[in-house]
């Protein structure tokens, strides 16, 4: 029999524990080429330009990170699992060499077969996922896929790469072993040890301590030191987590079990203790896991909210779809004129208000109050409340002698800022104090012209007027003309006449549809890569405590038999796994959760909507993917349950 | 003086294998075994030893004819019921022990009364009085990884114990123990028989081992091949008698595993 003949026959025989690798790899592959295949797609490079193109290639790198790390630990685990295997070829009197050779040469074959069926199935799904990313980023043409040699070549190259890793790591494997180590490995696994009363205890509620200080201080980040306390936070979680996982779920379990005195029944004796047994070892990888999920998560719920709020954030910081003007006796008058004229041609109806602005110098100086990363003075546009109303804006109005601020680029810092404070209007002659009621979102007039805008009621607007503006000061008196489509179905046309007619002026673009559209092309791309990479990592990690799972349901089989001597039921000794398994996938879950929960609460000052909805989505996609894992673990050891008699 | 039957198999037979190709291991076998007997089970490899002891331990279902425990049919019986029966009358001791690592002797030993209606004060007795039998009192909060083997297979012991059973099988007990904590056990076993009145039906080779026994009985070729009664002998009597048997019944194969 040639070597061929014994990797044939040894792939056909351990076809069960391989096909879940097998799976693993061929997503793995798939993954890769539907991302290589949409880098290299001349659609989307045409429609995104630059900023998409770098991107993916972060992203892919990312990705490449992710599955090559997921493909090693597989790898490692299915090692381990196989190590009688190995050791028996070496009793018979294979050399280590001639072992390394089988394995690597299995290996190969069945990469090969991976990357083929890969980028096959790959092909196939590529199609789907461009249609999805081109809906995202809110192209609507017509689409066509091209075959791509580049990201076909590009994935072989990719997973060349990783099948020389892994077999390295068969290699490193075989060598290091020796004969009687490979027939205990799959005992290994540590003793029971009683914890060290005082230091465990001590460890233990320091795990949960630093958790909790992480949690208490991601809240408090907001001033100077923000970046060393980003890392404090992160610090501490992390090494909290890893406390968590290695000494306080242990120390817990140890309470409990000590106050039973004996008497642990047939579930704690499945769950509690099987768990306090592997938790040293499963520390690291659930500590990775757990805190890895919580950053996809927080990234994919902030994507997620970017995307979800696009429209709602550019309304906010555009409030006009079209605006033009100036200060002093600016001629912008007239290019409004041209440009509603043509509006006129098109049939396109709309709204026309010209909307006076005043110009102050205003200045804040109850200082205490303000946050320390504003510049004490700043530019005032004074707005009256009316003239927005006519220009139809729907709007709060202030009461008499105060002001609403208004600007977006600041909101984040100002809008924990207590309220009423007040601030100097002032210029060479006259100076006046106003009162700011409420600092509010977002704008009121659109950039560029927008600054900090302060609306107050008319009255109060003529009042400031009289008082400041004379002969010289005309020049701070400036007028915009605001350009509403009633029809919001024709804003996309309305929008590309602004367009042609700014770039025949040679004139920048501020409309609000514009911006909408390229926000939606951002997000929309920053969302798909988001969630492409959450979802490759969320099936790795998922995959790897199934296999880590199956790996542990092996090595108890000969409790479960005893178990069943013993006059235990299946159904008895499945309702004692369930519980373990609840515990397995439902702790990184949960403290995962909470983490991302405190990461996209204490990251909410970048995103002006509510975030609620698009992180609770996110969470229960996640949630329903370890779910899937949870329940084919299950299934695992209720089929090595039930042979095991 | 009446005894209770406690074990009643009448013509069983056991077959292995699919159409064509059919081995038959246990080939019409009646045995009766009495409350407070102590029986033991020898024979030659390949003789149905553990096949009959799996059989009457509701392990494996027979092929044909019918086993009583008590008043209870079990081949008759459902899957589920075989499981509860197992776990509220017989208890089982292994030759490698079958200990739980994740679990201490104690928590081993209340295993079987884990699900049962058992109170917990009556189990903490009964642990009490079978640790004490057994002499691992003090061993009641260390891993198995951490006791000898003899002291494994006291826990064992106590194991089966626990929750009363009308009838303990044993298979091979001693197979992995030195000669030293083997005797041991076997002594403690003989006591427990005699003192508690507990049924005991152990599967061995040794011929040492079944010297313990009130009563051998010999398997050949999936029959019974003949039975001898300890009945007022010694040990070393007995002893010699079995090892006569043996003689006759495997020549020099005698089962060495």
């Amino acid at each position: 029999m040639t070597l061929f003949d014994l990797v044939i026959r040894s792939m056909r025989k351990n076809i069960k524990h391989y096909y879940l690798y097998f799976f693993a790899l061929i997503f793995s592959v798939v993954l890769y080429f539907v991302f290589a295949t949409l880098q290299h797609d001349p659609a989307v490079v045409k429609q995104s330009g630059g900023t998409m193109g770098t991107a993916f290639k972060v992203a892919g790198i990312l990705l490449l990170f992710i599955a090559g790390t997921f493909v090693v630990y597989a790898n490692a685990i299915f090692l381990k699992r196989r190590s009688r295997e190995i050791g028996l070829y070496q009793l018979i009197g294979l050399t280590k060499g001639a072992v390394a050779r089988l394995l690597i040469l299995e290996n190969t074959l069945l990469s090969a077969g991976a990357m083929a069926i890969g980028i096959g199935a790959g092909m196939i799904v590529s199609r789907l996922f461009l249609l999805l990313l081109m809906k995202l980023v809110g192209f609507d043409g017509f689409i066509e896929l091209t075959f791509s040699k580049t990201a076909v070549l590009q994935t072989i190259l990719v997973f060349i790469a990783i099948i020389l890793l892994t077999s390295l790591q068969m290699l490193v494997a075989v060598r290091r072993t020796t004969l009687l180590g490979l027939f205990n490995a799959e005992k290994q696994g540590e003793h029971p040890k009683k914890p060290k009363a005082v230091r465990s205890a001590f460890l233990a509620i320091l795990g949960i301590g630093l958790i909790a200080f992480g949690y208490w201080l991601s809240g408090r980040m907001m001033n100077a030191l923000l970046f060393i306390n980003m890392l404090v936070v992160l610090a501490t979680t992390i090494t909290g987590t890893y406390l968590l996982f290695r000494v306080t779920i242990s120390w817990l379990f140890y309470q409990v079990r000590k106050r039973k005195q004996g008497h642990l029944g047939l579930n704690g004796s499945l769950s509690i203790a099987t768990l306090m047994h592997r938790m040293k070892g499963n520390a690291n990888s659930l500590t990775i896991i757990t805190v890895l999920s919580a950053m996809t998560l927080a990234m994919l719920a902030g994507s997620y909210s970017l995307y979800y709020s696009t429209g709602k954030e550019t309304r906010s910081i555009y409030p006009h779809d079209f605006m033009f003007g100036g200060y002093g006796d600016a001629q912008e008058e007239k290019e409004t004129k041209q440009f509603t004229d043509e509006l006129d041609r098109q049939g396109i109806s709309y709204l026309y208000t010209p909307i006076e602005v005043l110009n102050l110098d205003g200045r804040f100086f109850e200082e205490e109050t303000i946050t320390s990363w504003l510049s004490e003075m700043f530019s005032a546009n004074i707005v009256s409340e009316k003239q927005l109303q006519q220009a139809g804006i729907d709007i709060e109005i202030p009461d008499a002698r105060t002001a609403y601020f208004y600007d977006a680029s600041v909101y984040w810092l100002m809008k924990t800022t207590e309220v009423p404070f007040s601030v100097k209007l002032t210029n060479p002659k006259n100076e006046l104090d106003v009162s700011i009621t409420k600092v509010k979102e977002g704008n009121i007039l659109n950039p560029p012209f927008a600054g900090t805008q302060l609306v107050v009621d008319d009255a109060f607007y003529q009042e400031i007027k009289e008082q400041f503006i004379n002969q010289e000061e005309t020049h701070r008196v400036g007028t915009f003309f605001s350009v509403m489509i009633l029809n919001k179905d024709q804003q996309a046309e309305a929008s590309e006449i602004y367009h042609d007619f700014t770039k025949e002026n040679d004139r920048l673009n501020f409309d609000y549809y514009g911006q909408y559209e390229s926000t939606m092309q951002y997000t929309g791309l920053l969302i798909f890569i988001a969630g492409f990479l959450g979802l490759v990592f969320l099936i790795s990690t998922g995959s790897i405590l199934y296999f880590k799972q199956m790996t542990e349901a092996d090595q108890e089989k000969r409790s479960y038999a005893t178990l069943r001597q013993l006059g235990f039921t299946v159904q008895d000794i499945m309702r004692g796994i369930v519980r373990k398994q609840v515990f397995v996938f439902g702790v990184p879950l949960v403290i995962g959760l909470l983490h991302s929960i405190f990461a996209i609460k204490a990251a909410s000052f970048l995103f002006m909507s509510d975030i609620t909805l698009p992180a609770s989505i996110a969470m229960a996609i996640y949630v329903l993917i370890y779910l899937v894992f949870a329940l084919l673990t299950v299934g695992y050891y209720r089929k090595t349950v039930k042979a095991a008699l | 003086m009446e005894q209770n039957t406690v074990l009643h198999a009448q013509n069983v037979r056991k077959s292995f294998g699919a159409r064509g190709n059919v081995q038959e291991v246990l080939r019409g076998i009646d045995l009766r075994v009495l409350e407070g007997e102590f029986v033991g089970i020898m024979g030659p490899s390949g003789a149905g030893k553990t096949t009959l002891l799996n059989v009457l331990a509701t392990i494996d279902r027979t092929t044909e004819g019918s086993i009583l425990i008590g008043d209870a049919d079990i081949s008759k019986m459902k899957d589920r019921e075989l499981s509860a029966f197992r776990r509220d009358k017989l208890g089982f001791i292994f030759q490698d022990y079958n200990l739980l690592d994740t679990l201490t002797v104690k928590e081993n030993i209340l295993l079987p009364v884990s699900l049962g209606k058992m109170h917990k004060r009556v189990a903490e007795d009964h642990f009490k009085s079978i640790a004490d039998i057994l002499g691992i009192k003090e061993l009641a909060n260390k891993y198995p990884h951490e006791i000898s083997g003899g002291q494994k297979q006291r826990t064992s012991a106590a194991r089966a114990l626990i929750n009363k059973p009308s009838l303990v099988f044993a298979d091979e007990p001693t197979g992995a123990l030195d000669s030293k904590s083997a005797s041991s056990l076997l002594g403690t076993l003989e006591d427990v028989n005699k003192q508690r009145g507990v049924t005991i039906m152990m599967v061995t080779h040794d011929p040492v081992a079944s010297s313990y026994c009130s009563r051998v009985v010999f398997l050949k070729d999936g029959k019974i091949y003949s039975e001898l009664y300890r009945g007022d002998k010694t040990r070393q009597a007995f002893f010699q008698e079995i090892l006569k048997v043996q003689g006759v019944l495997g020549g020099d194969s005698v089962d060495t595993l």
